[in-house]
């Protein structure tokens, strides 16, 4: 009682009298001078939310964006999804549905063996646990949606529903909040208003690549990603042990998150301090891993082999379709296939070429001066995994997700870079545009694209100074525009992301 | 002292909060849309092959024209911009179900979007006519809760229709009457009358207001006659402007159909519809229903109470032995019969209802013709109308919502009907959509919606000169859980709809999950009304100027 009336008080002052809303908004001014000022303070976004810029009302500020992006969601997911009245194969939303069917109506040793051809499982183990979880859930609601052969190629409204209610749950219960702890622990450390940590969570959580990938393709990427972050989380916090448990559960999901590997691996053995505190994380990483496979190992040993051969196959070709990467690019120009080499060790070859100077110099970096280090891990996350992406082996368009979450959290601590940052999200999002078109989700391809841009604000997108960089920048924009005017067969900007990796040292 | 400058110069612009409404409306535009949506297809089409003539006559699809002129003219202009491909979409065929596709449906979708700008523009014009920072501030936050508001999104950009036109220029009639330029406010509420008929419910409010703040002056000469000064009450000049501008608007409509007056008027007023739809809009026929519905339930298992039932009531017996006629009335399909125990409804009650109601709400406005009084007696007249009218659909709660935001942040205690109001009046919106993709979709938006304006409409509502009693705590708490027992309810209901399909006992239950819902909203409706009128008649700090 005593606490409604006090702040009754304290609205009869802000509202009865205009002076009191002066120095109401005075405070404010000053609160802010405290912290570095908001460079989006001319931007949509921050015009939208700044009415919750006080104290009090931040917590509404949170939940709003959580529900924003529920909402956003929701209406992505009205659109089509992979493979949409496409038989006899239909595509990835069958393969998950597909894989649901499968875990819950066999035993747990015939899982990587079954019916290959059609969607054969090949995801690591914790995504057939996932799949097993949601299809028992499913299939009590509706036992027709993953009925026993009897359910391929199921499409009915029902149906198409609870697969996105599910995959907004997976991103509600490891994502989101991932990534507002994250906000909040390097808000904390590098000193961001609250307001600014929220703007840049909701700058995140609205990147249009992972909304569409997700809801409108549909895949279970935020569950990787949810669990990468969370290793990051405590990679900053500097537990190893945590980071390592949650990493071991990113490449358990989605064999994607490998290409973090190489750094995290490193970053690791540099940080650890003695020989007792090694034991403890390999021990972490070998338990955990051997939680993962123990149900296929004690049920059939023989089906940990074929895990591997399923999760890793290295017998398909070097690229999926079209990939933005440099093996497609370059293929335009010597047709790989011809060249009588091995392909997997070429592009091994590569990746370490691209990656090892970098890391050397990230490290070397972390060893002069320890204040760098946060910076310099999701610096090396990024650029690794932008390297994997560019050169590896058997890259699928969608794994561009995986370094584009890294750079993303890079807006932190350099929100100044948010040009840049902005730009190579603009341009993942766009090496998605041939899938997505393919999936009929043109539409929300670009309400979606014009829908971030426009909340940072065109200010802060469109560099105006007059250097290399900010040149590039601009005519890959203007190129974009023209591809989509044009949408021709070959993707000309695709060549600019070999950019990328200069620009981000 | 820049801090003074920048907080008074601060300009509330509406267009980033229309620039996000609209990237969901266009992300929501592919899915699911009412059989309305094939109506104005339908009207499209019929307004563009046939002569204006034949508007109101041509019956090949069952969803004939049946709003008044200016709407078909509005249909005849956005036809004449359909573009080819549209066109050869079926989008402007009249035939009896319209086989159409994705073209006409966003061409559609965007005509919805397009004519919303009244709208926009409308509530812009509010917040810029204020004067003082203050009120500009409070008028910010009633009109962005107008213009997000999930009434006009569930209704507009999923079910489909035009609301956010009509409602625009309702708004323009409203803030000419706050600006005291009363022929501009009959000029747009003639308008609108000539668009959708609905709003005939508003009519005797704005018909009060400008005939008592226009059109009659009570000055008294004592030098002259008795008559002549009653013929002076009347100002003759203003009554013979307002006269002619509302006669001209009604003759521009209804001129050019001057040989089929009596089948457009058939089209405007069918009667033979029934009291209630087959869901019940929250209202007091819902109310009414149910007490039907548990009386045959207490009469059919409790033996005792049929003598003094029967006593009571004098209804048919016998009709309640024919289990297949209670069938269809349990099960919620509209009958013959509506009521078995309870005496029937006749339209000519419902319609003297709303009348008297309507009149106590217009006899303060008469006495006091100020704007607050004004939009007091429009939002009394829209509860009227919607709690006792007939063939009430939900839809026509805005007619209430939306003159009462403008009213709220006035006076902090008009807050609690408010919140209730909007939380069942949106809230029996719900299952207007009934598909399973856009069912997380109207809910979380809602709630959204419902958070964000809570939070802002309690900072910038003005509290009361007057020290609040303590009742006014408690009641506010009682409204606070009664919204918040919402939820339950809500997910109740939707959990048993979810797990019909596995078990076949729960399909029984269908219809009683409705009945649940619209009493429930019911009984939040009418209480909020009985709050607002408690206000409006008994308070009379806030409706002075």
């Amino acid at each position: 009682m005593a606490k409604t009336k006090k702040k009754n008080v304290k609205d009869v002052k802000s509202v009865g009298v205009p002076t009191e809303v002066v120095s109401e908004s005075k405070h404010l001014h000053h609160h802010n001078h405290n912290q570095t000022k908001s460079i989006f303070k001319n931007s949509p976004v921050y015009e939208l939310l700044h009415y919750f810029e006080r104290a009090p009302d931040q917590w509404a500020a949170r939940y709003i964006l959580i529900l924003t992006a529920i909402i956003l969601r929701t209406a992505v997911g009205l659109g089509t999804y992979s493979g949409f009245k496409t038989p006899p194969m239909f595509g990835d939303f069958e393969a998950q549905r597909h894989w649901m069917e499968l875990t819950i109506n066999l035993p747990i040793s015939e899982w990587y063996y079954f019916d290959l051809q059609y969607w054969g499982l090949d995801y690591p183990p914790l995504t057939a646990y996932h799949s097993y979880f949601l299809g028992m859930i499913g299939s009590f609601i509706n036992s027709a949606w993953f009925a026993f052969n009897d359910s391929r190629g199921a499409e009915s409204n029902d149906l198409k529903f609870f697969m996105r209610v599910t995959s907004i749950i997976s991103e509600l219960i490891l994502y989101i909040p991932a990534i507002l702890l994250i906000a909040n622990l390097l808000g904390k450390k590098f000193n961001i208003g609250r307001m600014d940590q929220i703007i840049v969570s909701l700058i995140i959580l609205t990147q249009p690549h992972l909304i569409l990938i997700d809801h409108g393709h549909f895949q279970y990427n935020s569950v990787m990603l949810g669990f990468f972050v969370y290793s990051v989380i405590e990679l900053v916090n500097n537990n190893l042990i945590m980071a390592s448990f949650w990493f071991v559960s990113c490449i358990n999901f989605k064999q994607m998150g490998l290409y973090y590997s190489l750094f995290i691996f490193f970053y690791i053995l540099n940080q650890i301090r003695d020989i007792f505190q090694l034991i403890l994380v390999g021990a972490t990483v070998l338990i955990t891993q051997f939680i993962y496979v123990l149900p296929f190992a004690a049920t059939n040993p023989e089906s940990l082999k074929q895990i591997v051969i399923r999760v890793f196959p290295f017998n398909r070709g070097l690229f999926e379709d079209k990939v933005a990467n440099f093996w497609c690019t370059t293929n335009t120009l010597l047709k790989y296939r011809n060249l009588n080499l091995g392909l997997s060790q070429l592009s091994l070859i590569a990746t370490l070429l691209a990656t090892i100077p970098v890391n050397c110099y990230i490290f070397y970096k972390i060893k002069k001066n320890h204040k760098l280090k946060i910076p310099l891990l999701l610096y090396g996350f990024a650029s690794n995994a932008l390297s994997f992406y560019l050169f590896s082996f058997q890259v699928h368009e969608k794994s561009i997700l995986v370094p584009l979450v890294p750079i993303l959290l890079l807006l932190f601590i350099d929100k100044d870079n948010i040009t840049i940052i902005q730009w190579i999200n603009n341009i993942g999002t766009f090496s998605l545009y041939p899938l997505l078109k393919k999936d009929g989700l043109i539409m929300q391809y670009i309400v979606l694209q014009f829908l971030i841009n426009w909340l940072i604000g065109f200010d802060l997108i469109l560099p105006k100074k007059l250097n290399l960089n900010n040149l590039v920048i601009n005519s890959t924009y203007f190129l974009m525009i023209i591809y989509h005017f044009i949408d021709a067969l070959y993707s000309p900007p695709i060549r600019i992301l070999l950019f990328l990796v200069i620009l981000e040292l | 002292m820049a801090n003074v400058a920048i907080t008074e110069t601060k300009h509330y612009s509406l267009l980033n909060i229309w620039i996000v409404s609209l990237i969901l409306k266009i992300l929501i535009s592919i899915g699911y849309h009412s059989t309305d949506f094939d109506v104005h297809r339908n009207w499209l089409a019929i307004t563009n092959k046939l002569p204006i003539s034949k508007w109101y006559i041509e019956n090949t699809s069952q969803w004939t024209l049946d709003y008044p002129p200016f709407f078909a003219y509005f249909e005849y202009i956005l036809s004449l911009f359909v573009p080819s491909f549209v066109a050869n979409d079926g989008c402007l065929d009249i035939v009896e179900v319209g086989n159409y596709g994705l073209p006409t449906i966003y061409f559609q979708r965007f005509t919805v979007i397009l004519s919303e700008m009244i709208l926009f523009i409308a509530l812009q014009w509010i917040i810029d006519t204020s004067k003082t920072h203050e009120l500009r501030r409070r008028m910010y936050v009633a009109t962005a809760s107008l213009a997000l508001s999930p009434g006009l999104l569930i209704i507009d950009h999923v079910h489909f229709q035009y609301n956010g036109m009509m409602y625009g220029i309702l708004l323009f009639c409203i803030n000419s009457a706050r600006l005291k330029r009363y022929l501009l406010c009959g000029f747009w509420f003639a308008v609108l009358l000539c668009f959708k008929h609905i709003y005939l419910y508003l009519a005797p409010a704005v018909f009060v207001f400008l005939l008592r703040g226009y059109c009659l002056k009570f000055h008294w000469n004592k030098k002259k006659s008795f008559i002549v000064n009653v013929f002076n009450y009347v100002q003759w000049m203003n009554l013979i402007k307002l006269g002619s501008i509302v006669l001209l608007v009604f003759t521009i409509a209804f001129a050019p159909f001057y040989n089929v007056l009596p089948e457009l008027f058939g089209r405007l007023f069918p009667f033979s519809r029934g009291l209630t739809h087959a869901y019940w809009a929250p209202n007091m026929w819902a109310i009414y229903s149910f007490t039907d519905r548990v009386l045959i339930q207490i009469y059919k298992r409790i033996p005792i109470t049929r003598f003094p039932l029967q006593k009571l009531f004098k209804f048919n017996a016998l009709l309640l032995s024919d289990s297949k006629l209670l069938q269809t009335s349990t099960r919620g399909i509209v009958g013959d019969i509506e009521f078995f125990i309870l005496p029937n409804i006749t339209p000519k009650l419902t319609f003297l209802l709303t009348l008297f109601y309507q009149i106590m709400a217009l006899i303060p406005l008469f006495i006091q013709p100020t704007f607050r009084r004004f939009l007091g007696a429009m939002t009394l007249c829209g509860y009227a109308s919607f709690l006792f009218g007939w063939h009430v659909h939900e839809k026509a709660i805005l007619l209430v919502i939306f003159p009462m935001t403008l009213l709220v942040t006035r006076d902090r205690k008009l807050l609690s009907p408010y919140n209730l109001l909007v939380c069942c009046g949106y809230g029996s919106l719900f299952p207007l959509i009934f598909t399973s993709n856009e069912w997380l979709l109207k809910k979380v938006y809602t709630l959204l919606w419902y958070i964000i304006f809570y939070f802002n409409f309690k900072k910038v509502a003005r509290l009361p000169k007057k020290a609040e009693s303590n009742d006014g705590i408690i009641l506010d708490r009682m409204v606070n859980g009664y919204i918040l027992l919402f939820i339950p309810i809500i997910t109740i209901t939707s959990l048993i709809d979810l797990l019909k399909g596995k078990y076949i006992i729960l399909q029984n239950f269908e219809f009683l999950n409705l009945m649940i819902y619209s009493v429930y909203c019911g009984i939040g409706v009418i209480s909020s009304w009985n709050g607002f009128c408690w206000i409006y008649f008994v308070d009379d700090s806030i409706w002075t100027e």
